[in-house]
């Protein structure tokens, strides 16, 4: 998933697991919203506040009705769990995750960039 | 008197970033009416011909989605869920009676408003869809408890230091910064992307930014991305050291 363009976001992002959900980007998976709905569909986005984009969407409301919708937008309050699909490598997408916003952030040159916050401190 | 939370007011002026004449609204199956909807920055609003209408607020939304699942709903449509007993948004008050028709009796649950917007044009579906994503984005919940977003200090909010404030709740992507900086706050800021690419060696602290060995800034090369900025901003800068 393209790196996002804010500051911002890309902090949040590296800093939460929110990049573990970013790295998800294309992937079929199941979301369970706060309402005990959940919705089966491919991640086109994640935003760093767990804002989450999907296509192709079978949607289970909470009556247990199944419908299929085309685009969900579910925003990150209203997701409970997120079913990481088996075949996924968690560590390794975080990493690769990781290595995207760093290409970001180093543009112009290996070694030439910084780090734009330190590791953030333990709360 | 379920109607009864329509009320007349004037369409959204500013920040629209999307509006659908012709889109029948319904609300828990009950048809409203035709009128037009506005997907503005502040609120999802939508006015029936005859000039009453309803508006949401996006942090009481808990989601939208496209549907052309005609099985599910006999027309294409806009899908929005509503996290609110709805008629008690705009007025305080919260007719039972309301509540109890838009979801189970026996919903222990939160309570849930489903709204279908039908545009005439099936077309702008995607347009709508769209839409709304970039009005809710501008919304995060700010009641975000879980996550560790509150960067507090040196460690990264240099807008919400230098403002006073603690988290922001709005932000802007780098293009949506860009346009909301003056002249002058254009000028402020290459100035200020000047000096910290000058700033070689020492440590450099910018309104609580820790830095040790960030000075060439947020952004090198192309990299776009300062951190949102207000026009003027920079200009009370405090070099907290």
């Amino acid at each position: 998933m393209e790196v996002s363009h804010s500051v911002k976001e890309r902090t949040i992002a590296e800093n939460s697991l929110v990049i573990l959900l970013q790295g998800l980007h294309g992937l079929v998976t199941t979301v369970d919203l706060r309402d005990e709905s959940t919705a089966t569909g491919r991640v086109t986005n994640v935003d760093a506040f767990m804002n989450m984009r999907l296509a192709e969407v079978t949607f289970t409301d909470r009556q247990g009705v199944v419908s299929r919708l085309d685009e969900l937008f579910v925003t990150g309050r209203n997701v409970r769990y997120v079913h990481i699909p088996d075949e996924v490598d968690i560590r390794a997408t975080i990493e690769r995750q990781l290595q995207a916003i760093h290409r970001v952030r180093y543009f112009g040159g290996r070694d030439k960039g910084r780090k734009e916050f330190p590791r953030a401190k333990h709360k | 008197a379920a109607m009864s939370f329509l009320k007349r007011f004037p369409p959204p002026a500013e920040g629209v970033r999307h509006q659908q004449p012709d889109t029948e609204a319904v609300l828990a199956g009950r048809a409203l009416g035709c009128g037009t909807l506005y997907i503005a920055e502040s609120r999802l609003s939508w006015l029936e011909n005859s000039g009453v209408g309803f508006s949401l607020d996006y942090p009481t939304i808990s989601l939208h989605a496209v549907s052309r699942d005609l099985s599910a709903y006999p027309s294409e449509h806009l899908y929005v869920m509503v996290n609110a007993k709805f008629g008690e948004e705009e007025t305080k008050e919260a007719p039972m009676a309301e509540g109890e028709e838009e979801e189970d009796s026996d919903d222990e649950g939160e309570p849930i408003a489903e709204f279908r917007f039908v545009p005439s044009d099936k077309s702008a579906l995607e347009a709508m869809f769209s839409a709304m994503c970039e009005c809710q984005a501008l919304h995060p919940d700010p009641d975000d408890e879980d996550s560790d977003n509150d960067y507090e200090g040196e460690e990264y909010d240099v807008e919400a230091h230098e403002l006073q404030q603690g988290d922001i709740p709005t932000f802007y992507t780098y293009e949506e910064g860009l346009s909301h900086l003056t002249a002058e706050g254009q000028a402020t800021l290459e100035r200020l992307e000047g000096m910290l690419a000058q700033s070689v060696s020492s440590q450099f602290h910018m309104a609580g930014v820790r830095t040790e060995d960030s000075i060439r800034e947020f952004e090198d090369g192309m990299e776009v991305d300062i951190a949102p900025v207000v026009a003027g901003q920079f200009e009370d800068a405090e070099v907290d050291h």
